[in-house]
This record gives C-alpha cells, sequence and structure tokens, in this order.
C-alpha cells in the first residue's frame, strides 16, 4: 500500500528511521526529566521519614484505578501499531481513538483526585511531600495530554491511510508515559 | 496472526526494515501479566511488611517496566546504539543524584548545617513516632517535650533572623530585603503583635513586605504561631 511520505522518514543513516530515532532522543531526554524529579524525591523522602504521614492521605484505590487505565491504553496504543503495520489505518485509528479514550480517563479521575486532596487542605503548598506530589504528577499529566492530542492528529491521518508510520511513533512516547506512572504509583500511593 | 505476518509484515505498511510486524508478540498476555502485576503491587503492602513491600511495589515496577519497554516499545529489536543513547541518559541523571545526594540525605553535613531540614524532620516525627527520631541520630532531646517557641525559633528561624534576632542568620546575608531585625527599635515604630502573627502564619508579602519570609502556616498550629509571635515580641527592645 503506498502513502507519500516526507523525506526524513525514508532516509535512516543509523539504520533506525530518522522519525523514530527522534522519539527516542525526546524519551532519552524525558529519561532526564522525570529521573531527576522521582530521583530527587526518593532523596528528600528518605531524608525526611516524616513524609510518610502525608503519604498516608493519597488514595491508594484511584492510583491503582489510574494504573489500570493507563495500562489497558498502552496496550490498545500497541494493537494499533500492530494494525498500522498490516496496513489498516481504519483500524489503528480507532485503536488510537480508544488510548485517547483511555488518557481522558485518566485526567477525569486525576482531577477528581486533586480536586478533593485541594478542598481537604493539602496543596501544593502545604509542604514537601506534596509540592513533589503535584509537580511529579503534574508534569506527567501534562505529557497525557500533550500525548491525546498528538494521538488524534495521527488517528485523524491513519484513517486516511495516511503516515501510518507515525502510529508507532506516538505509541512509542505513550508507553513511555504509561512507563512514568508505573513508576509515579508505588512512589506516591504505595510506600506509606 | 503468524500469517499475516508471513504475507504482509513489512511491505503492508511499506515500514522500514529490519522492524516490521515480525516480532511475534503475544500483546494479549503481555497484557494481561501486567494487570495481575499490578494486582500484586496492590496486594503486597496489604501485608505491613516492609521489605515484601519494597519488592511488590518497586521490584514490580522495574519488572512492568521491562515488558512494556520490550514488548511494547519494542526496544529489544532496536538497533543497538539507541539502548546506548538510553543507558546513557540514565547514568548521567544517576551521576546528578550521586552528586547532590550528599547535601540531601545527610541534613548534619560536613561544612554546613541543614537546619530547616532536621526542624521539619522533627516536626514531622513529634508524637507518635517519637522512636524513629531517636534511631534517625536526630538531636537527643526527648521528641515528646512540648513545643517551645524559643527552640523552634533557633531553629527554623535563626538560619535568617539570627538567633538573637536581629537579622544576623547566615542564611540571611544574602537577601535582599535583608531579614527583620528584631532588637531595632525602628522596626517596632510600625509593628505589632497582630502584624507578626499574620507574616508567620502568611508570608510577609501577605502585608506588602518580603516574599522571602514565607508562611508557616501548613508547618505550625495557629497556637505555636502566637507562641511564636510572643516569642518575637519578647526580643523588642525596651521603650
Amino acid at each position: 500500500m503506498a502513502f507519500p511520505k516526507p523525506q526524513a522518514t525514508l532516509r535512516s543513516a543509523t539504520g533506525i528511521p530518522t522519525g523514530r530515532l527522534a522519539v527516542w532522543w525526546l524519551l532519552a531526554s524525558e529519561v532526564v526529566i522525570f529521573g531527576g524529579v522521582l530521583g530527587s524525591y526518593l532523596m528528600f523522602r528518605l531524608g525526611h521519614p516524616e513524609w510518610a504521614d502525608a503519604a498516608a492521605v493519597t488514595n491508594t484505590y484511584i492510583g491503582a484505578i489510574n494504573t489500570f487505565v493507563l495500562l489497558t491504553s498502552s496496550f490498545t496504543a500497541v494493537l494499533a501499531h500492530q494494525a498500522a503495520e498490516k496496513g489498516d489505518g481504519k483500524k489503528a485509528a480507532g485503536f488510537l481513538l480508544l488510548t485517547i479514550g483511555g488518557a481522558l480517563t485518566f485526567l477525569l479521575i486525576k482531577s477528581y483526585e486533586w480536586t478533593t486532596e485541594i478542598m481537604h487542605g493539602y496543596t501544593i503548598q502545604s509542604n514537601g511531600f506534596w509540592q513533589f506530589y503535584y509537580t511529579a504528577a503534574g508534569l506527567h499529566a501534562l505529557h497525557v495530554i500533550a500525548g491525546a492530542i498528538i494521538m488524534g492528529i495521527v488517528a485523524a491521518d491513519a484513517y486516511r491511510g495516511r503516515e501510518l508510520q507515525r502510529v508507532e511513533l506516538i505509541g512509542i512516547y505513550w508507553h513511555f508515559v504509561d512507563v512514568v506512572w508505573i513508576f509515579l504509583f508505588p512512589l506516591l500511593y504505595i510506600a506509606k | 496472526m503468524a500469517e499475516h505476518h508471513d504475507e504482509h509484515g513489512h511491505a503492508g505498511s511499506g515500514h522500514d526494515a529490519g522492524h516490521g510486524d515480525a516480532h511475534h508478540v503475544n500483546y494479549k498476555k503481555i497484557y494481561f501479566t501486567l494487570l495481575a502485576l499490578l494486582a500484586v503491587s496492590i496486594i503486597g503492602p496489604e501485608f505491613g511488611i516492609v521489605w515484601v513491600t519494597l519488592v511488590t511495589a518497586f521490584g514490580i515496577a522495574l519488572v512492568k517496566t521491562r515488558l512494556v519497554v520490550n514488548n511494547f516499545m519494542h526496544l529489544k529489536w532496536e538497533k543497538r546504539i539507541m539502548k546506548w543513547v538510553l543507558t546513557t541518559s540514565l547514568v548521567l541523571m544517576g551521576l546528578m543524584m550521586a552528586g547532590v545526594s550528599v547535601d540531601i540525605l545527610n541534613h548534619e553535613g560536613n561544612n554546613w548545617e541543614n537546619v530547616a531540614a532536621q526542624a521539619a524532620v522533627e516536626r514531622g516525627l513529634g508524637g507518635e513516632h517519637g522512636e524513629l527520631a531517636v534511631e534517625e541520630g536526630t538531636e537527643a532531646e526527648p521528641v515528646e517535650a512540648a513545643f517551645s517557641a524559643p527552640q523552634m525559633f533557633g531553629l527554623v528561624c535563626a538560619s535568617c533572623h539570627g538567633a538573637a534576632g536581629d537579622g544576623t542568620g547566615p542564611a540571611g546575608a544574602a537577601l535582599n530585603p535583608p531579614p527583620a531585625n528584631f532588637t531595632d527599635p525602628a522596626f517596632w515604630s510600625t509593628r505589632d503583635r497582630e502584624r507578626i502573627v499574620t507574616v508567620i502564619r502568611e508570608g510577609a508579602a501577605a502585608v506588602g513586605g518580603s516574599p522571602l519570609m514565607v508562611g508557616w502556616s501548613a508547618s505550625f498550629t495557629p497556637e505555636q504561631i502566637e507562641q511564636l509571635a510572643d516569642h518575637v515580641m519578647s526580643l523588642r527592645p525596651a521603650q
């Protein structure tokens, strides 16, 4: 099946298609961003045993449901990739829409969770734990929003059978967002 | 599924060579494994045993990451250079962490003392977690001891305002505007107790002062803030 491709997509001096190479480079920088936030949190948490009291307030079940939502959206994202590799743009777009649905569900649950916590007086100014809590989860939520928007654009193209290679690229990004949450969940919700 | 791979594999999407749908990953199986691991990571901490919590929470996070990275992101089949790039990122991050960890984790420090962090730990551990503080080897005072405003002033406020409240604390030297000098009669010409309470509670910015004096309402109860204000008032020179 033929669809127009930009030159950069065809060029692959490294043996990796340029688009995918760029996504990996992006993720290499994201590793430092999220790793820096989470690593600092871990060290502060070890230095401040009293943070355990603040961590005890977070709702493990909400965190677990959101983990389930993100794992499921990663599954639909990889199914979209699989469909795209078979050249089925419509099916890929469908799976991407399901993934966007997962992103929106995640954000809805997150806004309910944050609203409850803020109403109970746990704000970003409360103490060190809550500063990290809102910064790390907020930065992650921004990545979810960005991913959902890009996925919408990729899905619209894929539905018309265009730029199917991008389905894999947004998928790789999405799995990374999933992986970040896999670490946020035990750090902010389980370790009490 | 397998037959499709052979028929449509790379040609189907015009995909790059060497990274087609030839991985034969059973995505459904991976997905259900991930869900099972999630269940374990939730149940594990319920036992309340520290090492079980650590293994189920963080060990499983690593296993889940490996599954996602290898099978969903297909890093397993990616060119080796990409693995090196990502590993370099991780190593550089680890180096940075190792470099700053001595400052963050060691409140006693080698050449300085992080009084604010020590005070935060003590405040937070007061009461039920008393034994922990002793283990931590923090200041040996009894943790059950009631809140003492002069002592807290020495731990928290003195870093900027100075132990005598004259605005000459080591951390305050570089601040602009400089920290308030409570022993200066001129300072008191425009202040009263009510304003001191407000500034301790909400920060100086609340009354048009420097935002460098932050509010402490999250750290102290209203009664403790009253006591701190009393202590500050006691520094006021006789008129």
